[in-house]
């Protein structure tokens, strides 16, 4: 869908100026209300994203995995995804990568409230993000994920590792990795092969 | 994504904080933007409008800015003191196509926002984003100096995604510049202004005194 359409044109890359104005609407919000009213504002914008989603079925898992990679799924609609199992999805690139690199062109270092309220949503929702772009993305999926019916049945998603831009981990914890990875199909070291050069790890698995 | 982000947070933002807190966001949005870029200090007119072409200055950001310097401005005495620039493509343009490829259309907000910032602030914007252009263009003028002299955004006309024109009369009358001729600009470019030496003392204000 808008991966293909990327791409194929130029034209559809994003404005450098849009990214930072992001960045800088964000902080913003978190000066004036802390990590905890930023992270509702992020949290609360992936709702609306994914409300405005157009609901998808599908017949057998195959051909939905099949609609993912191919970037016709809504939940590929903004990021470029491959299949390394059944269940299993690796985000290739960071969606906000290019928005990342305007801004540590352009402005600077990014400040410390973009890791501040990935540790609050951390804390408090799903533990695998690392700055702000995490939280958006991580809860889309979510919401998304609830749009679409496979064999008639709802779909779930799951974190298991993100990677930053900058190059750090996170990586769901210790308790719930065994029970991620074996729904996965994946072992540890095949985890951490795929977070050399990749941007997340995460399932998407069908309700029992 | 941050881009498509940005729209679904511009409508969530609208329904909490309302439509005017929103422009005021914005507001801010393209006052910090511009204090983040830093200054800059040129020797005369073409250096700044060969570091224009180049991507150097902090407006390149906007993407490709043509310097129309067959468009000089000058002041009562015939100096030039400014140049009339246009912006190739709306920065917004992209963010409008990826929207409409991947969720389907704007939020509403959108053109709520633009609508109450013409009734309240300037009649200029031909989408919510012009909001943060406007101001930021505004700011970034005043970090840049010429010759020592700091710089003055005028902005003279915007087109919109589907076609739709504001243009500032009022600007256009303080540099001396026909209204048709700037529309006529609107055919190849998306937004179009003028850069002046602050404090100038332009043809169309000695007039108005």
């Amino acid at each position: 869908m808008i991966q293909r359409k990327i791409e194929e044109k130029e034209d559809l890359l994003d404005n450098p100026m849009v990214d930072i104005a992001t960045y800088l609407f964000l902080e913003d919000i978190a000066d004036k209300q802390g990590a905890a009213g930023m992270n509702n504002y992020l949290m609360s914008l992936a709702y609306s994203l994914a409300r405005s989603m157009p609901e998808e079925e599908y017949t057998d898992w195959d051909s939905f995995v099949e609609a993912i990679v191919k970037g016709e799924s809504i939940l590929s609609a903004f990021e470029k995804v491959n299949a390394v199992s059944k269940y299993c999805m690796v985000t290739v690139e960071s969606p906000f990568l290019r928005g990342w690199k305007e801004y540590t062109k352009r402005i600077g270092e990014f400040p410390k409230i973009h890791k501040d309220v990935a540790e609050y949503y951390n804390s408090r929702t799903t533990p695998t993000a690392i700055e702000t772009g995490d939280i958006i993305i991580q809860t889309y999926r979510k919401a998304a994920a609830e749009k679409i019916t496979v064999e008639g049945k709802k779909v779930n998603v799951a974190h298991i590792a993100t990677v930053s831009p900058d190059g750090s981990k996170k990586i769901a914890p210790e308790e719930w990795l065994p029970i991620l990875l074996e729904k996965a199909n994946i072992t540890r070291t095949q985890m951490n092969m795929i977070l050399r050069n990749n941007a997340g790890v995460w399932i998407v698995y069908p309700t029992q | 994504m941050l881009d498509i982000a940005l729209v679904s947070l511009i409508q969530d933002m609208s329904e909490k904080a309302g439509v005017e807190g929103t422009i005021q966001y914005w507001i801010r949005v393209g006052e910090n933007l511009a204090k983040r870029m830093g200054k800059e200090a040129y020797m005369g007119w073409p250096s700044f409008n060969v570091a224009l072409r180049e991507g150097r200055t902090a407006f390149s950001i906007e993407g490709n800015v043509a310097a129309l310097t067959d468009l000089a401005i000058t002041d009562v005495d015939g100096d030039v003191v400014g140049y009339i620039y246009a912006l190739e493509k709306c920065v917004f343009e992209p963010t409008i196509l990826r929207v409409r490829y991947s969720v389907g259309q704007l939020p509403r907000a959108d053109k709520q926002i633009a609508d109450e910032y013409n009734i309240t602030y300037r009649n200029i914007a031909v989408c919510n984003f012009c909001i943060i252009h406007v101001k930021f263009r505004e700011e970034v003028a005043k970090n840049i100096t010429i010759a020592g002299q700091p710089l003055e955004a005028l902005h003279l006309a915007n087109r919109g995604f589907t076609g739709d024109t504001k243009i500032d009369e009022e600007n256009l009358n303080k540099i001396g510049i026909n209204k048709e001729y700037v529309r006529s600009l609107l055919r190849n470019y998306a937004c179009v202004f003028a850069l002046v030496m602050k404090g100038a003392r332009l043809k169309g204000e000695v007039n108005e005194e």
